[in-house]
């Protein structure tokens, strides 16, 4: 018998919050949220939209969901101004209304030079922001973003992930997206699931979450590889590459490992608490 | 907080569907004009050269069948690749999220084609009656012609995108259909110089009513033929429509 995608998940995603989903790849993100957009089918199991049936109430969704699939290629024919006209107006906005919208995204997501260029001809970065302002055209009071930040350069992942917290602490937009960017992601998530083999393993805030794992702190040091640092002797390291080691650390350590290195022979050292990421890899990678 | 927004009624959902429908003029032109148009005009001189010997019914065939030929370039195989294309592509995806009716892209994609083909159509007609030296009797009707001959061989074309796994198979199936349509019953050859049973078989083809219903408006005379044209085309689309209608993945795969 062949292996569902994802079984047994039962979540609830409060309105007006910032919902992370991680997962490696194949644990069944993708298919959950299509799920939740109504492209792909449930076979057992309900999934409702304030309070309404998603297979009851289709149009609800469309007029109420934005969503951005990971890969889409539909609107390579029209231009960015074309593209984020036609999804607002099929969205119920009336063509005054579209038209507008069409300028509150293109200046929204710095997409103004590019107005008039094909998505076709658009880099993938570039075809990333449109996915993206396409998804929020119409002003949907929630948001599905499959992936949102992949093939973005620094400077734009930051211009996402601000943007989102803008949307959402002013709007009160409801924001669910899957990511791997776990460490960018964690600057805006207020709350997570993390899934494997098609179930979730994990869900609740990234705090509560970090302190079911473990309360251990983490210390990186990073040097010249001819120059390792001496640690004390209780002090086991786990050496992550050529001249960079993860320590972990309880909180009563900290002080004296940090007086007994000689910092001068550093390159850098960072002293941190769980991340999303260790979180999202102890769940993700936990037998 | 909800935006309390409503899905468009189903016509401005079709016009604003057919406008983005249309900017595939963007890429298409080019294969539309040589597939839809070239192609067509190829033939009528290389079938003339045959047909002329053969009398001035054989000639009107040549041209009708090659005006067929023409819509089934320009409609059948345009939707067949652009639904192929959206179905691979994450197109389907992205208007299924979106608030509109399946029927509505549906007859969108069609009509775009449609509109996108009648240039060809027009040149092909016309330029194929000046090579063949036919004389063209045109009649109103063809205004309700093209449209019905259209119809069930942009279904043929939108099943075949549907139901092809990838845009290769999809082509190559096309391709097949066309030539098949093309040669099974009196399309481009009159039927006394046909077989009996390929006459016969021709009469379960749209392409057979499509060239007899455009043989009669555009080069005349009009007769109570055209009508059982009309209604198998009718018929044709019909089923057609509703076979995309049923294949076509849209929500709740």
């Amino acid at each position: 018998m062949e292996q569902p995608a994802n079984q047994d998940i039962s979540l609830q995603i409060y309105q007006g919050e910032i919902f992370g989903i991680l997962g490696d790849n194949g644990a069944g993100k993708s298919t959950l949220v299509k799920q939740m957009v109504n492209l792909l089918s449930s076979s057992a199991g309900t999934i409702e939209l304030f309070g309404r049936s998603i297979l009851d109430h289709p149009d609800f969704v469309t007029t109420q969901v934005g969503y951005m699939p990971q890969e889409a290629l539909a609107l390579n024919n029209l231009s960015v101004g074309e593209a984020l006209y036609f999804t607002a107006h099929l969205r119920g906005m009336s063509r005054k209304e579209a038209g507008q919208e069409r300028e509150r995204l293109l200046a929204l997501w710095g997409l103004e030079p590019l107005r008039n260029r094909y998505s076709s001809r658009l880099s993938g970065g570039q075809r990333r922001l449109l996915r993206l302002a396409v998804a929020m055209a119409g002003s949907p009071p929630v948001l599905i973003l499959d992936e949102p930040t992949n093939d973005l350069d620094p400077q734009r992942r930051k211009l996402v992930w601000d943007i989102l917290r803008q949307l959402n602490q002013e709007s009160a937009i409801t924001i669910i997206f899957i990511t791997h960017d776990a460490i960018e992601a964690e600057k805006i998530i207020q709350r997570v699931a993390i899934m494997r083999d098609g179930r979730l393993v994990a869900l609740g805030r990234p705090g509560q979450l970090k302190q079911q794992i473990d309360r251990k702190l983490r210390l990186e040091l990073f040097f010249q590889p001819e120059l390792p640092p001496t640690l004390p002797p209780e002090c086991n390291h786990h050496v992550v590459e050529t001249g960079r080691w993860l320590v972990m650390l309880d909180s009563e350590q900290v002080a004296a490992v940090m007086s007994s290195l000689d910092i001068a022979c550093l390159d850098d050292f960072r002293l941190y608490s769980a991340t999303l990421e260790d979180l999202y890899l102890h769940y993700a990678e936990r037998p | 907080m909800l935006n309390g927004r409503k899905p468009l009624s189903l016509p401005a959902q079709i016009f604003d569907l057919l406008l983005i429908e249309l900017t595939n003029w963007r890429w298409s032109w080019r294969s539309m004009l040589i597939i839809a148009t070239i192609a067509p005009l190829l033939s009528i001189v290389a079938l003339g050269v045959f047909a002329r010997d053969a009398g001035p019914e054989a000639l009107r065939y040549v041209l009708t069948g090659n005006v067929v030929m023409a819509l089934m370039f320009g409609i059948m195989g345009n939707v067949q690749s652009r639904f192929n294309f959206m179905r691979v592509m994450g197109g389907l995806d992205f208007f299924a999220t979106l608030p509109v009716s399946k029927f509505a892209l549906i007859l969108a994609v069609v009509l775009g084609f449609l509109l996108l083909s009648l240039p060809s159509i027009v040149v092909t007609a016309g330029l194929g009656a000046l090579i063949l030296g036919v004389p063209l009797s045109i009649s109103p009707l063809i205004l309700l012609v093209v449209p019905a001959c259209a119809v069930p061989l942009a279904g043929i074309g939108a099943i075949i995108g549907i139901r092809g796994r990838t845009p290769q198979e999809s082509g190559a199936i096309n391709l097949l259909v066309t030539l098949v349509l093309a040669g099974l019953g009196p399309v481009l050859i009159p039927p006394e110089r046909l077989p009996d049973w390929l006459v016969a078989v021709g009469r379960a083809s749209p392409a057979t009513y499509a060239a007899s219903a455009l043989r009669e408006t555009l080069l005349g005379p009009v007769t109570a033929a055209l009508a059982v044209d009309l209604l198998a085309l009718c018929s044709f689309g019909l089923v057609s429509f509703w076979l995309v209608g049923r294949y076509l993945d849209w929500r709740q795969r």
